[in-house]
């Protein structure tokens, strides 16, 4: 493929042009990828970092953290048919007022979660103790809260009431629905909770969750536990779909990276057309001096493949050192398979769009060559 | 009917001493002349076209017969049917009658990707202004040919080099087109027809460009190279200035050629 090297080595001009297109869409395209990982960890890392495989919400809940409430005694239903492990849960988002001797409170953002103290989902403080042997109304509280200011030993304020949970641990425990996680005993939930306790007297819980061996997520197990405990069970992946603004923000996060490749597609597509009707009387001579159509394809492409993999690597590289600055407190996050995703998404977009303009090259007339149709 | 018995058997030419058929048509690349068969044979071609209500009658019943190592030229007003007559030879263009054979390979019925096949190994084209293309130097233009036939280009860079020096280009071997003068351009051309050891060598205007005296010279260089080579080639002309290189001439007048064919 000489001729499509040295064009474009002679072509410089316009080829780099284009691959400056190129690589502010990879560019953008990284960012993109970035951002999407940045907000999926923000909605859910802290579910994401749980111990358990499913999550049970009540039924006709649609699987939704704030329309579920399930009595907190229904968990004992769940057991068998391999379940290896079951615990009860609630979690809501709540404004809570940080209470420290000579410190006016700060009004802080938290998505408390409620747990019984010894159950396999109560958290492991790095610091400071955990919910079980603490006093009553303990709170463990994430890494990111205790970033905002609040220590062990803080009193936290909750709901109308302004119960108080002081602080005695702080663990990695990540966020959920963008607000860092806290954790506290059920009981406590229940008690500061609007509508976690019935008229009655009875204490509900958001979901149940689940430990399941590999053998119980066949659909006909997963069935039997849904109809005998009258629940709905989803694995820990599509309960992030649950969780607050979930759904509706990696929708618009897909659409907008949907469209970006559509529009790379079409921009390549574009040049190469352009690129392709510039070249016409060079390729018909090609095809007179008895180049086959897979040549003169192979050749046009072999353009595109150098331009588009070149300027992607370059875009991607930038977009990963532009990254690298994006402030902390932005819900941004690059992992490799993500990176790699939307460059070779990127590379994908661009090769079905410019095959849709090179293509005419094998419909170029050889005749053209000494003078024919034009 | 299956394909193969739909499409016309490819067969050479036998000649005295040789074993005759080619084989079929997937070893196209692998035909070559040997020094009886002609060059090209046109029987009877003929080539008509509608414009509008009115057919063109482009060429009419051309016989022609071309032996290796011949150079002939064939001159005739514009509109005569020279490009149609290099158009047909050079298995660019189908004749609505009649027969075209190259080195024993006979046209009618062949794929788009046989006839390609034909070009590249059979057939060097000289066109109007050199038809090079410009991204490449001199040298490169003819190791394109080179990688056309599916060979390694650096290992035809000897050979590629050793041609353009024959034509007085050594000192040229890495410009571009654009740093050569018309002269040189054809010459380069010549060079890049004969890299692929073809049996029939097409010249379309090839003195178009260029002063009488270069043109004399090309037609020269033309003859010495075919005769050197052992290649035919055919010149479609409209300039009767140098043709005393030639071995033979003959006039296309309306579609008619005349002379001895």
């Amino acid at each position: 493929m000489l001729l499509a090297r040295r064009d474009l080595i002679v072509a410089k001009g316009r080829f780099l042009l284009m691959g400056l297109v190129v690589a502010l869409i990879a560019l953008l395209g990284v960012l993109l990828a970035g951002l999407s990982e940045g907000l999926v960890d923000d909605g859910t890392s802290g579910l994401d970092a749980l111990p358990l495989t499913h999550m049970a919400f009540q039924r006709g809940a649609e699987s939704t953290f704030s329309r579920s409430f399930l009595p907190a005694d229904s968990v004992d239903k769940l057991r068998g048919d391999g379940v290896k492990a079951t615990a009860p849960m609630g979690i809501a988002l709540f404004n809570a007022t940080q209470e420290r001797p000579g410190k006016t409170g700060q009004v802080l953002d938290v998505a408390l979660a409620g747990v019984e103290r010894e159950s396999f989902l109560a958290p492991k403080p790095t610091s400071g103790g955990p919910l079980s042997g603490s006093g009553p109304a303990p709170i463990v509280i994430s890494e990111q809260l205790a970033n905002e200011g609040v220590q062990i030993g803080d009193r936290l304020l909750f709901g109308l009431d302004a119960t108080p949970l002081t602080v005695v641990g702080v663990a990695d425990v990540g966020t959920y629905g963008h607000v860092p996680m806290a954790f506290t005993d059920l009981p406590t939930w229940q008690q500061v909770t609007p509508g976690a306790t019935t008229p009655a007297g009875r204490g509900l819980v958001s979901v149940a969750a689940l430990q399941l061996d590999s053998s119980s997520n066949a659909p006909q197990r997963l069935n039997r536990i849904e109809q005998r405990a009258g629940v709905e069970i989803v694995s820990k992946k599509a309960a992030f779909n649950g969780s607050p603004g979930y759904a509706a923000e990696t929708t618009t996060m897909s659409l907008i990276r949907g469209f970006l490749l559509l529009i790379s597609a079409l921009v390549v597509a574009s040049f190469f057309t352009v690129w392709t009707v510039q070249r016409r009387d060079q390729i018909g001579l090609l095809k007179a001096m008895g180049a086959s159509d897979l040549y003169v394809l192979g050749d046009a492409m072999l353009q595109v493949l150098i331009l588009l993999v070149a300027s992607t690597l370059v875009g991607t590289i930038a977009g990963i050192v532009l990254g690298a600055f994006v402030p902390a407190e932005a819900p941004f996050s690059l992992a490799l398979p993500a990176v790699m995703i939307a460059a070779g998404s990127l590379i994908a977009a661009g090769l079905v769009g410019s095959l849709v303009a090179v293509r005419r090259v094998t419909s170029v007339d050889p005749l053209i060559a000494i003078g024919g149709p034009r | 009917m299956n394909e193969s018995s739909q499409r016309p058997q490819v067969v050479a030419v036998p000649v005295e001493g040789d074993s005759g058929a080619l084989g079929p048509v997937d070893n196209l690349s692998n035909a070559s002349p040997t020094s009886g068969t002609p060059a090209l044979v046109l029987t009877r071609v003929g080539l008509r076209h509608s414009d509008g209500p009115e057919e063109i009658v482009a060429l009419d019943e051309v016989d022609l017969r071309v032996a290796p190592g011949e150079l002939v030229v064939i001159i005739g007003p514009s509109g005569s049917g020279k490009s149609s007559l290099l158009a047909v030879a050079g298995a660019l263009l189908a004749p609505t009658s009649g027969t075209v054979e190259i080195a024993g390979i006979e046209l009618s019925g062949l794929r788009r990707s046989e006839l390609a096949a034909v070009r590249r190994d059979q057939l060097g084209f000289i066109f109007q202004s050199g038809g090079l293309f410009p991204s490449l130097t001199a040298v490169e233009q003819l190791l394109l040919t080179a990688e056309l036939s599916g060979q390694r280009p650096a290992l035809q860079r000897e050979r590629a080099e050793e041609l353009l020096r024959d034509l007085g280009l050594g000192s040229r071997l890495d410009h571009r087109p654009a740093q050569l003068s018309g002269g040189e351009r054809q010459r380069v051309a010549i060079a890049r027809a004969l890299m692929g050891r073809p049996a029939l060598l097409l010249a379309d205007e090839p003195t178009a460009s260029l002063n009488r005296a270069r043109s004399a010279e090309m037609v020269e260089l033309l003859a010495q190279q075919t005769h050197r080579h052992g290649a035919a080639a055919v010149l479609v002309t409209h300039d009767p200035d140098g043709l005393s290189h030639a071995d033979r001439v003959l006039t296309l007048v309306d579609g008619r050629l005349t002379g001895a064919t």
